[in-house]
């Protein structure tokens, strides 16, 4: 009787704790459900793509002796025009070659990223822990028969923003303490060349390495810090108002996410 | 009775728990795999690989490829350029044309003032009336002067000899000590490189040797810390714990022993290495030098004996003949002198100029001879390869580092029902940070 009562009271406590569970909002403020993740290198050595690389080596190959022919009788402007117009070449065969490649490994990552309600993809490289690897399932889709079918809906909203550094690199402030930092960064490699060439000694070249160090730092701190905290303060700003929990590099997001670049941008201006 | 109903009321709250989550879940079959649902965590790698055990051993190889990347220039191992010997040869040539040049010169310089003095001599005696000297007379003082001034050019060419000797001894003794050098940094830099791929591993090793026992460690630590334990117990647990301590600190010093075998055998060979190869480009340098010596000295040799010589054939069979009529006045003779004394200075300072023109040719080939043997010169591709080299061990041990840290990680997550979690992450907003605790584990790694 004693033992039916605890079954009992047991129970009743399970059945709380689970309606407790159900009546929590569901998704909290660190909460997500739907992080992708795919191995691009493995991507990249399906045959389709090796076979594609192997042909643009070659046609590169090619490329490079037409204009070691051309280029050894030509002016220096000459050379530049003709640097610019090859590698202009290249670029087409590369969009030719690897494009439809590239379109269709595109369609077969939304394909799968939709079937499995995925809002976004990121690069295997910078998960640690858990997600959802479709690597597997887009190798499937590239080397089945048959082209894959591209989803029907755009994917939902994502609580992971993505921001593209080339383009906020390129912003008025952040620019002018990039080039004074390389600027002052190139006339300390040639004074320090210079002082490391004349060192003596194992110890005396370690003391050349160190302030050569601390002389860089000091001045990352003094140019490059208050810019570097005053982008990363934006980018959590915009990032908070759009709602996101994590907002990581455009190079590291494969399909999906939330883009909020041109608001950090312009919140830099 | 209380407690053991208690705990059975949990066991079935943890049963309905773990039913909602996995509903919750869906049909994932991926293992490690949340996507159902759940929370997102990230970790700021870089302050973890900052903390790990290893990293030393990753800062070491920074600060070398920094240096590589600085300097872009490592000082060059001594090595046989095959256009070596073609390219001495031709300087050589270019020596020898200059000191012929100089001595065709000199000698029509001689002759020319030579001439020049013999007609201001027959001048001067005719306007005192003397019947002119006789031709043995003049022959005589033309080839007096000749003498004269084949001692002076004999002079200046002894002269530049010991110079040009002094001057190579002191560029043999840059390049011996060059080469000592370049040679001695090469292996010391071997020397370090291996002592620290030797030291990296030892790392590795007690790294690995502590993460084999951990649990068992644990489970020992747990054990002794229960109350309930009895003395034979709680003695036997500590045995247990020292003979793990003993066996991971005697594996790791028998690496050690090896490891300075190693290092040991190593030094060895390449003080003997070293000094072989030191021996030979000593010899070689010798040689060279000697060479050098033995071709300007023929110059020397030459340049002496061509210019200059009898002028004017004497009756007398070449023997010196008298300078002047000992029956002419002391004032002609005075004259005689002194107009001697200003040719023979005209030619000394117009020789001079023609010797110290031909040791700037001289100099400056002994500067692209310097250059040639690359006494302060560097080798561009040495240093990079090293830089690749460095890199590559650089590499693989972060990522060592990094998967060492991503294992530890993954615990956390999994105890913390964390179901995500990201590195390289440009702002967190939101999230669970587990660097923190991340660090802590990471610290535990160096007890």
């Amino acid at each position: 009787m004693h033992v039916r009562n605890s079954r009992r009271r047991a129970v009743a406590l399970a059945c709380a704790l689970g309606a407790a569970l159900f009546a929590l909002p569901a998704v909290g403020a660190t909460d997500i459900t739907d992080i992708g993740s795919i191995d691009q290198g493995a991507i990249a050595s399906l045959p389709a793509f090796q076979v594609a690389n192997r042909q643009l080596q070659q046609y590169g190959q090619g490329l490079e002796r037409q204009f070691s022919k051309r280029a050894a009788h030509a002016s220096r402007a000459q050379q530049q025009q003709l640097g610019a117009e090859f590698q202009h070449r290249m670029a087409d065969k590369q969009r030719q070659v690897l494009g439809p490649l590239l379109q269709r490994a595109q369609v077969a990552i939304a394909s799968v990223a939709s079937s499995k309600n995925l809002s976004v993809v990121v690069d295997r490289r910078i998960v640690v822990y858990g997600g959802t690897d479709i690597t597997g399932n887009v190798r499937d889709l590239l080397t089945g028969v048959g082209a894959p079918v591209p989803p029907v809906s755009t994917p939902p909203p994502s609580k992971v923003g993505y921001v593209d550094q080339q383009a906020i690199d390129q912003t008025p402030k952040v620019k002018a303490a990039s080039d004074d930092f390389l600027a002052f960064k190139a006339t300390q490699d040639k004074l320090y060349g210079q002082k490391f060439k004349d060192a003596k000694t194992d110890a005396d070249r370690d003391a050349v390495l160190k302030d050569y160090h601390k002389t860089l730092d000091d001045r990352q701190t003094s140019t490059l810090k208050p810019v570097v905290d005053a982008t990363r303060s934006a980018i959590a700003d915009v990032a908070r108002s759009k709602g996101l929990i994590l907002v990581i590099d455009r190079g590291n997001i494969v399909f999906g996410g939330t883009d909020i670049t041109s608001d950090v941008t312009a919140k830099l201006k | 009775m209380t407690g053991p109903r208690i705990a059975g009321a949990g066991r079935l709250a943890l049963i309905a728990l773990a039913g909602l989550t996995a509903c919750s879940h869906g049909l994932s079959n991926d293992a490690g795999s949340n996507a159902g649902g759940g929370t997102i965590g990230y970790v700021q790698m870089d302050q973890l690989v900052q903390k790990h055990p290893l990293y030393d051993q990753l800062a070491r190889y920074d600060r070398s490829i920094a240096a590589f990347d600085l300097t872009s220039t490592a000082p060059r191992a001594v090595g046989a350029d095959p256009q070596m010997r073609a390219r001495e040869a031709e300087l050589q040539r270019e020596l020898t044309a200059a000191a012929d040049r100089t001595r065709k010169l000199l000698d029509q310089k001689q002759r020319q003032y030579q001439a020049q003095e013999s007609q201001a001599i027959a001048a001067a005696l005719r306007g005192a009336n003397i019947g002119g000297a006789s031709a043995a007379q003049i022959a005589g003082n033309v080839n007096l002067t000749a003498r004269q001034q084949q001692g002076f050019v004999a002079q200046q060419a002894q002269r530049d000899l010991q110079s040009y000797r002094s001057s190579l001894q002191h560029h043999n003794q840059s390049q011996i000590s060059a080469a000592q050098k370049a040679l001695n940094d090469r292996a010391s830099r071997t020397y370090r490189a291996k002592a620290e791929e030797l030291q990296s591993k030892e790392a590795a090793l007690s790294l690995s040797l502590a993460n084999e026992d951990a649990s068992q460690r644990l489970a020992l630590h747990t054990k002794l810390s229960s109350l309930a334990l009895d003395d034979a117990a709680r003695e036997d647990a500590q045995n247990q714990l020292k003979a793990l301590d003993r066996k991971e600190s005697d594996a790791l010093a028998a690496q050690r022993n090896r490891d300075q075998q190693t290092l040991a055998n190593l030094q060895a060979q390449l003080h003997t290495q070293v000094q072989q190869e030191l021996n030979a480009e000593v010899s070689s340098i010798e040689k060279r030098s000697s060479g050098s010596l033995a071709a300007r000295q023929q110059i020397v040799q030459r340049q002496s004996a061509s210019v200059g010589g009898t002028v004017i054939a004497t009756s007398a069979g070449g023997r010196p003949q008298p300078q002047a009529n000992p029956n002419l006045s002391p004032q002609l003779r005075a004259k005689i002198q002194q107009l001697h004394d200003v040719y023979q200075k005209r030619f000394e300072d117009d020789a001079k100029t023609t010797i110290a023109s031909f040791e700037a040719t001289r100099a400056d080939l002994s500067r692209r001879y310097a250059e040639l043997h690359g006494v302060n010169d560097a080798s561009v591709g040495g240093a990079q390869a090293q830089i690749v080299q460095l890199r590559k061990k650089r590499d693989d041990l972060y990522d060592q580092i990094v998967a060492q840290i991503e294992r530890e990680v993954r615990v956390l997550a999994q105890q913390r029902g964390i179901s995500v979690v990201l590195s390289d992450v440009v702002a967190p907003v939101g999230g669970v940070d587990l660097t923190p605790d991340a660090l802590k584990d990471i610290e535990s790694l160096h007890e």
